[in-house]
């Protein structure tokens, strides 16, 4: 058949990423035959030269890995000509060299894209499903792709978050093998244009990671600065000058002296009292004293 | 906020008493509905299934998972349940689309002798099996050392159990034998019950033989040398050893009865002479 879809993905980095992000890079590119790669960005150059990036390279999409601090993975989503795009921020990266991942596919073969219901109930999750859907997607005869379809990506949403998985069709009943790669996206924005332009969607769910740290940090801080106060409290109850209270003088109005005793001098020992066995108290069990051995040489 | 304005809202319930803290206000987070309904109608391609192969679907539902109820149900931090619904989505979607796909005559299973290059290579492949395999035969030996474990515990336990009772029945056996000896129980019921416990079963009723034991030989012998206890005073010249003439048997003193063999085997029996005789025959023969 003829190629008529013509989609083609830009996938690329800014400079920065660790060898993870890298992986999984190449791990997108083997798995989307529709894409192509490009070298890596100055961070120096604003985000609106990407769009110039990719006419050069004639693609209408792009997916740009963002590393910041050596710690924190964004994505970019977009359309380029003047579509919407997304930013996430990327969590929870399993690559597809990783042994617990089992599955194997066809290089190149065509997806299917499973969604949680839940896409079709907000708008800003109906456009995100329209984005996956026109970037993940093969397009139909495609030279480099292959005509099977023997693996399945799924995107859900849960905890406020979107999970993605890649498995692999065994039989036809629906037994699955996970083949990875495996990530989680937490929306930040999506604006109306690529790179750019009015912000459509901000999620309020999401809390940059620096804030996420500081805030660590913070409630370390706080339970040791609590610590101290509390400690600081006690100082101060005990030191604490005491209060001084009056002289009464009616106080001593009702005391009567009480009677005066003859002094009684014991000149006789008093009898010893019977010794009665306090059968409550826990009998002291006389160890064996252990000899000492001494090495005799 | 002045006074008067606090004093205000306080009576009328707004505010209650107690510290009250001033809260900056969130910035308002961005949801233009209008504007994503439009992007998304603007940004929407009219293109058939095929193309696209997109499932929107909930789980498989199974007698589980109904019980587990909906995906709200699903904690996240489980992972093991959150990993399953996924697989259950996914599992959704296949039985979905697979009949969709059939119908479309596009091909899901790859035949036998196509080849071509996988998303994995070959040796990554090796490399997972090597692991699977790995763990498999891990967990074999443990399991096989702790059913070796499990068996020589039992064995041991076996084996104590019958050295136990081998003890135990020599003890019985020694204590009815002395007694049998000291003259306490003139029943010989110990040798009887040996024989009855095991071969009792087999014989049944059939055998009276039981009541006699052991032959004559048999006894004498085991009294002589088996069955342990005191040998070395049972032979003593007593009162009652001396007038204990019970093992005289005159017949064969006297070599008058008839031979053992019974019928012509006459064994001439050397009787020596007393001593008496015998010095008068060395006299006469002097």
């Amino acid at each position: 058949g003829k190629w008529k879809n013509k989609e083609r993905v830009l996938i690329f980095s800014s400079r920065g990423i660790n060898f993870r992000t890298r992986h999984l890079m190449q791990d997108l590119r083997t798995l989307m035959p529709h894409s192509k790669a490009d070298t890596k960005m100055d961070r120096k150059d604003q985000l609106f030269v990407i769009n110039e990036v990719c006419e050069m390279k004639n693609c209408n999409k792009c997916i740009f890995f963002e590393a910041k601090k050596k710690q924190d993975l964004y994505m970019w989503l977009s359309n380029i000509p003047e579509g919407p795009s997304a930013k996430f921020l990327v969590q929870n990266v399993h690559t597809l060299a990783e042994l617990k991942m089992t599955g194997n596919c066809l290089r190149g073969s065509r997806p299917l894209l499973s969604f949680d219901p839940a896409f079709d109930k907000e708008p800003h999750y109906a456009l995100l499903k329209e984005l996956f859907i026109q970037i993940f997607s093969t397009p139909q005869y495609h030279p480099k792709s292959q005509p099977f379809v023997d693996h399945v990506f799924t995107f859900t949403i849960t905890d406020e978050r979107i999970w993605f998985r890649n498995y692999q069709i065994i039989e036809e009943d629906a037994s699955l093998v996970e083949i990875g790669p495996r990530f989680v996206l937490n929306l930040i924005k999506i604006f109306q244009g690529s790179f750019g332009g009015p912000t459509l969607y901000e999620n309020p769910h999401y809390q940059s990671p620096n804030m996420h740290r500081r805030l660590v940090r913070l409630s370390v801080a706080a339970k040791f600065r609590e610590k101290q106060q509390v400690k600081e409290a006690q100082k101060i109850k005990k030191t604490g000058s005491k209060v001084l209270i009056k002289e009464d003088p009616t106080e001593v109005v009702f005391e009567t002296p009480s009677e005066e005793k003859p002094v009684e001098i014991q000149l006789v020992k008093p009898e010893s009292k019977p010794i009665v066995k306090d059968k409550k108290k826990p009998r002291k069990i006389q160890r064996k004293k252990q000899k000492k051995l001494f090495r005799t040489e | 906020l002045c006074s008067p304005q606090l004093q205000e809202a306080l009576r009328s319930g707004a505010l209650k008493p107690g510290l009250n803290v001033v809260l900056e206000e969130r910035p308002k987070r961005r949801n233009d509905v209008d504007g994503l309904k439009q992007c998304l109608s603007e940004f929407r391609q009219p293109l058939a299934w095929v193309e696209r192969l997109d499932v929107t679907l909930g789980q498989v539902l199974d007698p589980v998972s109904q019980n587990a109820s909906n995906k709200d149900a699903v904690d996240p931090e489980n992972d093991f349940q959150r990993e399953m619904s996924f697989y259950r989505q996914a599992q959704a979607a296949v039985l979905e689309a697979l009949p969709r796909l059939r119908k479309l005559q596009i091909p899901t299973r790859r035949p036998d002798d196509y080849f071509a290059e996988m998303a994995k290579s070959d040796q990554q492949m090796q490399k997972i099996r090597q692991k699977l395999k790995s763990k498999q035969e891990a967990m074999e030996r443990s399991e096989k050392a702790k059913q070796l474990r499990a068996m020589r515990k039992y064995g041991k336990k076996v084996q104590t159990e019958i050295l136990q009772r081998r003890q135990k029945e020599k003890k019985n056996m020694l204590n009815a034998v002395k007694r049998y000896q000291k003259g306490l129980s003139d029943k010989l019921d110990f040798l009887e019950e040996e024989q009855t416990s095991s071969k009792g079963n087999k014989k049944g009723s059939a055998s009276q033989r039981t009541k006699k034991g052991p032959n004559a030989k048999r006894r004498y012998k085991n009294q002589k040398f088996g069955f342990g206890g005191k040998k070395k005073g049972s032979k003593w010249n007593t009162k009652e050893s001396f007038n204990d003439v019970s093992s005289f048997r005159s017949k064969v003193a006297h070599n008058k009865g008839p031979g053992k063999a019974g019928k012509g085997g006459k064994k001439a029996l050397n009787k020596r002479p007393g001593k008496r005789a015998r010095q008068k025959m060395k006299s006469r023969a002097r």
